[in-house]
């Protein structure tokens, strides 16, 4: 055999399969959190019993909202504070990676350098954005939407037993989370932190820095 | 919280697995397509394509609104620069133009309709979609329409040109509605009503191309002006290579003082008187040149000869000598007389005018001071003086009228305030809404506009748009929170002129028109629209029908129906090219002189003005016509033909504005002396200055290079460069006060105080103080208002704050100088407010 033909014996593909899987489920719970308002069906199962219980082992602290209000109330409430924290208009927090990671020299704004890294890295992959979609493409929420779907197409490959693919893919997504994600991600949610009023989006970025940190492992013992 | 480890990651992610799987997701994905990717072994290398386009457009900084060229890379606009093909600014763009890039990626940038939680100004806000946005808007606007009662929604603009306020004027006669505010009347509203009273149009503008002299009187040309690049430039070139003279008369060493050949300090208001002086040096001198006195009217007699008319100005100017003009003026007799000789000598001269001349008390008759000292050197309307400017002529689509169509009477100033508000008295138009006496909108759109801060008396702005009761629905389209927009209970996200699609016509000083348009250089960020797309989503559901869907349908059409360009390529040519102009066309110099054949069927000649017109044009018979006179058929001056001049019909200036007068240049005017104000130019005191104690000084505002009104906060380079304004003020007039360089002072008038900083210079004369009026913002953002504290709600988003180095952010004089116009125009009197100032 030579070196390019590696034993494939002993590969458990599921287990590979679902854990990118299971990546890709987080990232995608992420990316719909920070993406828009929550609705109501998302209230509800983000107090739903599936997910409370693993929230409340991890401290993780959704507030009052949350036990004590309708979903209706819940909704409005969290719709107000998500236009107050990433919206504006006034102090707020721009979920982008230009604006974060551009702040020399007086260049950091939306739709920088950065921004269109990010795209070309997106679309080189074989994506294409949405012509509906009206955000920025270095959104938070759409680097995250990316993450889920190559971990997702990472985690299709080990099921049809097709480990170039999904090696090269995990390869792509530690480029990735080095060149971007991880870049910024710490202090957006240091920011959202720091803003948020309602203990819901605290949460939320304190999950969501934990998670990148100990994502950022993963890139650590691949290196 | 729990650190993540293996564990309760894997519980998190089965549960997140299952709540995903349920369909919980985002609306809308923003991502599409599948992934594909090449087989191991080759590196991931993203392509950046780095191909730079330049892509024509057109700037809106500020009025001039130059042809310019954006760089667009990736997607990204990277640069602005000037259109080299362009004949109005030859290449060049200013500071403001090349910083317009901070509109499109400021992180505090309105992206989203906004809906207003809690009271106005509580500052709570929800984004809600643009369906939602118009269904609320429709739901407003739909009553009044039933109702029959269209003039309940108010349209209040304050930059609309070009195709921008054509396709607004389109939508609202569409609506019913002639409840539109402006803005002129706070900007240069005397300037244009003096000159209406004269020849008709405006926009004058000065051939420096061949000019031989220059003297101007209240401009800060070299800064700031309507048509800065293409005449500031001229203006320079004339100066460098043909020494051309250039003489400022000026309250202060503005930069043009600074750059001209000598700066003549003048006291606040007495431009106009000045000039008379000069007319009174070239008439008793016999300098004048008889060349336009045929298209003059000095008297109330049409017929009166050269002689006559002669006799007559020197008549009304008698009393205007300079030793007198010395006495009210400060400027030295014997330089009054040198620069008229000068000016009157030269081949050709031009004489400027703004707005340190006209927003006054009597302002609109300063202006006739200037055009009168033009005409009668000749300087009018020719090679190398003081011309017409020249505007492309767009053609553009018309939507049906609404059968009905009313106005309310808000927006020309209190009745009997203004004689003349041609261009409104749009300072009082909150005023008027909180008197109420003629009724008050329903619906209040406001548009690229901040009565909040740009008021005389901003603070009583600010409160009729905070109150629910004065006006029950307001929107505001808008790119940043501002003074205005905080009270609205709907914001609209209004695109950046970087975005957006429009016509444009902005005057030549050359005298041949340029077309030119401005096209998106990138797609529209966030959720940002075009009005023409607002306008027409509100049609479908009003049941209205428009000519248009968007905007970029509306500058097509426009292209294709225009003479000129249609035959050049029409919009596809607009697009490549961006600008266009007739290279046959010569410039109008002298367009008044051009003979006019009046054999048409119903032209007649009315004898006692001269003016040939149509009465069937009219309406009215021929018995009637020759009844009644041209002064007395109603309507007869829009079938204004030609004026018999000498012998000959010419062209003239026809009557084209609110004035009814013939083809004459009226300095006798019937339309002011019915309305009891001197039929010619004269010198009428300023009533504040007359009553001025010893304490007293003169307060006067001004603009710098680098910022618009109040357009330009926002953007970071340029509050970089500009951020405070100090008050000037002269070293004696410090001195006797107590005051140092420095120092903080307080400023207060009749209607309050402010607290700034003083600037001690021998740059300004004694007696007064000027504050420049782009500062003291309280919110468009961190740069502007320096607002810090995480606690107010105009803190910023953007993280690039931290650099920012300067810690002063100006006082606003708008707080206390009063709302009052000019009794002739309806002007806002910027310049004539009385003030004491103490150290702080």
């Amino acid at each position: 055999m030579n070196g390019a033909e590696r034993s494939e014996v002993g590969i458990n593909w599921k287990k590979a399969a679902d854990s990118a899987q299971l990546r890709s489920n987080v990232y995608g719970l992420l990316s719909t959190v920070f993406r828009e308002e929550p609705t109501e069906a998302l209230i509800h199962e983000l107090r739903g019993p599936r997910l409370s219980g693993i929230f409340s082992d991890m401290g993780v602290e959704l507030g009052e909202i949350f036990s004590s209000t309708s979903e209706s109330a819940a909704a409005e409430a969290l719709g107000l504070e998500f236009t107050r924290l990433f919206i504006g208009p006034g102090r707020h927090v721009s979920a982008h990676e230009s604006v974060f990671a551009e702040m020399d020299g007086g260049t950091s704004s939306l739709w920088g350098r950065k921004t269109v890294e990010v795209k070309n890295f997106i679309e080189t992959a074989g994506l294409d954005y949405q012509p509906e979609f009206t955000g920025i493409p270095d959104h938070v929420s759409v680097e995250l939407e990316f993450m889920q779907k190559l971990t997702a197409w990472e985690a299709e490959k080990w099921t049809q037993q097709d480990r170039k693919s999904a090696e090269y893919c995990s390869t792509v997504q530690r480029l990735f989370l080095d060149q971007h994600l991880l870049c910024w991600l710490p202090q957006f949610c240091d920011a959202v932190m720091e803003q948020a009023e309602l203990p819901f989006y605290r949460s939320m970025a304190e999950l969501t820095r934990n998670y990148m940190e100990f994502e950022s492992k993963g890139t650590q013992k691949s290196k | 919280m729990k650190k993540m480890n293996r564990r309760n990651f894997v519980k998190l992610a089965a549960a997140s697995g299952t709540v995903m799987a349920t369909g919980i997701g985002v609306s809308q994905n923003a991502l599409a397509g599948s992934i594909t990717m090449q087989e191991g072994g080759r590196d991931f290398s993203p392509i950046t394509k780095k191909e730079r386009q330049a892509i024509p457009s057109a700037c809106w900084q500020c009025v001039t609104r130059d042809a310019m060229m954006g760089f667009v890379e990736d997607g990204r606009l990277v640069k602005l620069e000037g259109h080299p093909d362009s004949i109005r600014t030859l290449g060049k763009l200013c500071a403001k133009g090349q910083a317009g890039i901070n509109h499109v990626y400021f992180p505090d940038r309105i992206l989203y309709p906004m809906l207003r939680v809690g009271k106005r100004g509580e500052g709570k806000w929800k984004r809600i979609s643009w369906d939602e946005a118009l269904d609320l808007m429709a739901s407003k606007l739909k009553p009044l329409l039933d109702a029959g009662t269209p003039e309940l929604f108010m349209y209040q603009y304050g930059r609309h040109k070009g195709s921008q306020s054509s396709i607004m004027h389109d939508f609202m006669d569409a609506f019913g509605s002639h409840t539109i505010g402006t803005h002129t009347s706070v900007c240069e509203g005397p300037k244009w009503v003096g000159q209406e009273s004269l020849w008709g149009g405006m926009y004058d503008n000065w051939d420096y191309d061949n000019t031989d002299f220059v003297v101007n009187f209240g401009s800060n040309q070299f800064e700031t002006h309507t048509n800065h690049i293409p005449t500031s430039q001229r203006l320079i070139s004339a100066m460098v290579d043909r020494n051309v003279p250039l003489y400022t008369f000026d309250v202060r060493l503005s930069n043009t003082a600074a750059k001209s050949t000598e700066w003549v300090p003048i006291k606040v208001g007495m431009d106009g008187l000045v000039m008379l002086s000069m007319v009174n040096v070239i008439m008793s001198e016999g300098l004048f040149r008889k060349d336009h006195l045929k298209y003059m009217r000095v008297s109330p007699d049409y017929h009166a000869s050269d002689d006559e008319k002669i006799a007559a100005i020197k008549e009304h100017v008698a009393k205007f000598t300079p030793e007198f003009a010395e006495k009210e003026s400060g400027v030295p007799a014997d330089k009054i007389r040198m620069i008229a000789r000068g000016y009157a000598g030269a081949k050709s001269a031009c004489l400027i005018t703004y707005r340190g001349t006209v927003m006054h008390y009597h302002g609109a008759d300063q202006e006739r001071a200037a055009m009168l000292l033009s005409a009668i050197t000749n300087n009018l309307d020719r090679k190398g003086g003081r011309v017409m400017g020249v505007g492309a002529g767009w053609k553009s689509p018309h939507s049906p009228k609404a059968r009905v169509q009313k106005g309310l009477d808000i927006v020309n100033g209190f009745p009997g305030e203004a004689a003349f508000p041609t261009h409104q008295v749009s300072q009082q138009n909150l005023p008027m809404i909180k008197d109420g006496q003629n009724g008050r909108p329903k619906v209040y759109w406001a548009s690229c506009n901040n009565m909040a801060f740009i008021n005389g008396n901003n603070k009583e702005a600010e409160a009729v748009l905070k109150d629910e009761n004065l006006i029950p629905f307001y929107v505001n389209s808008n790119i940043v929170y501002d003074e205005s927009s905080q009270y609205a209970d709907l914001i609209l996200p209004d695109v950046t002129y970087l975005e957006r699609w429009d016509t444009e016509d902005m005057v030549s000083p050359t005298g041949i028109a340029e077309y030119y348009i401005r096209q998106p250089l990138i797609k529209p960020l966030g959720e940002a629209r075009d009005q023409g797309e607002i306008f027409y989503g509100l049609a479908q559901r009003l049941g209205i029908e428009l000519a248009y869907k968007t905007k970029e349908e509306y500058v097509r059409l426009s292209c294709d129906m225009t003479p000129g360009v249609r035959e050049a390529g029409g919009f596809e040519y607009m697009k490549k090219h961006g600008v266009w102009h007739d290279k046959n066309a010569k410039p109008n110099f002298g367009f008044y002189e051009a003979k006019v054949d009046v054999s048409g069927d119903g032209v007649i000649l009315d004898e006692k003005t001269g003016v040939y017109w149509n009465y069937k044009n009219a309406g009215v018979s021929e018995a009637e016509a020759k009844s009644k006179g041209y002064l007395g058929v109603d309507g007869a001056k829009s079938a204004y033909v030609a004026q018999d001049i000498e012998g000959t019909p010419r062209k003239a200036y026809p009557p084209n504005t609110s004035f009814t007068k013939s083809g004459l240049l009226d300095f006798y005017s019937d339309n002011f002396a019915s309305r009891g104000f001197p039929a010619f130019p004269t010198y009428t005191p300023i009533p504040e200055h007359q009553k001025m104690g010893k304490d007293d000084l003169h307060l006067t505002t001004y603009k710098v290079a680098v910022h618009t009104h109040s357009r330009t906060a926002h953007c970071k380079w340029l509050s970089e460069i500009k951020h405070d304004n100090p008050a000037w003020i002269n070293s004696k007039t410090a001195a006797e006060r107590g005051i140092k360089d420095g120092d903080s002072i307080k400023v207060s008038s009749d209607i309050g105080e402010i607290t700034t900083t003083a600037h001690v210079t021998e740059g300004i004369i004694p007696g007064i103080v000027a504050i420049s009026h782009h500062f003291g913002r309280q919110h468009s953002g961190i740069y502007g208002s320096g607002k810090k504290s995480p606690t107010t709600v105009t803190a910023t988003a953007d993280p690039d704050a931290k650099n920012m180095w300067w810690d002063k952010f100006g006082t606003h004089p708008n707080t206390i100088i009063p709302n009052s116009s000019d009794p002739i125009s309806g002007g806002q009197r910027w310049m004539d407010t009385v003030v004491r100032v103490a150290k702080a």
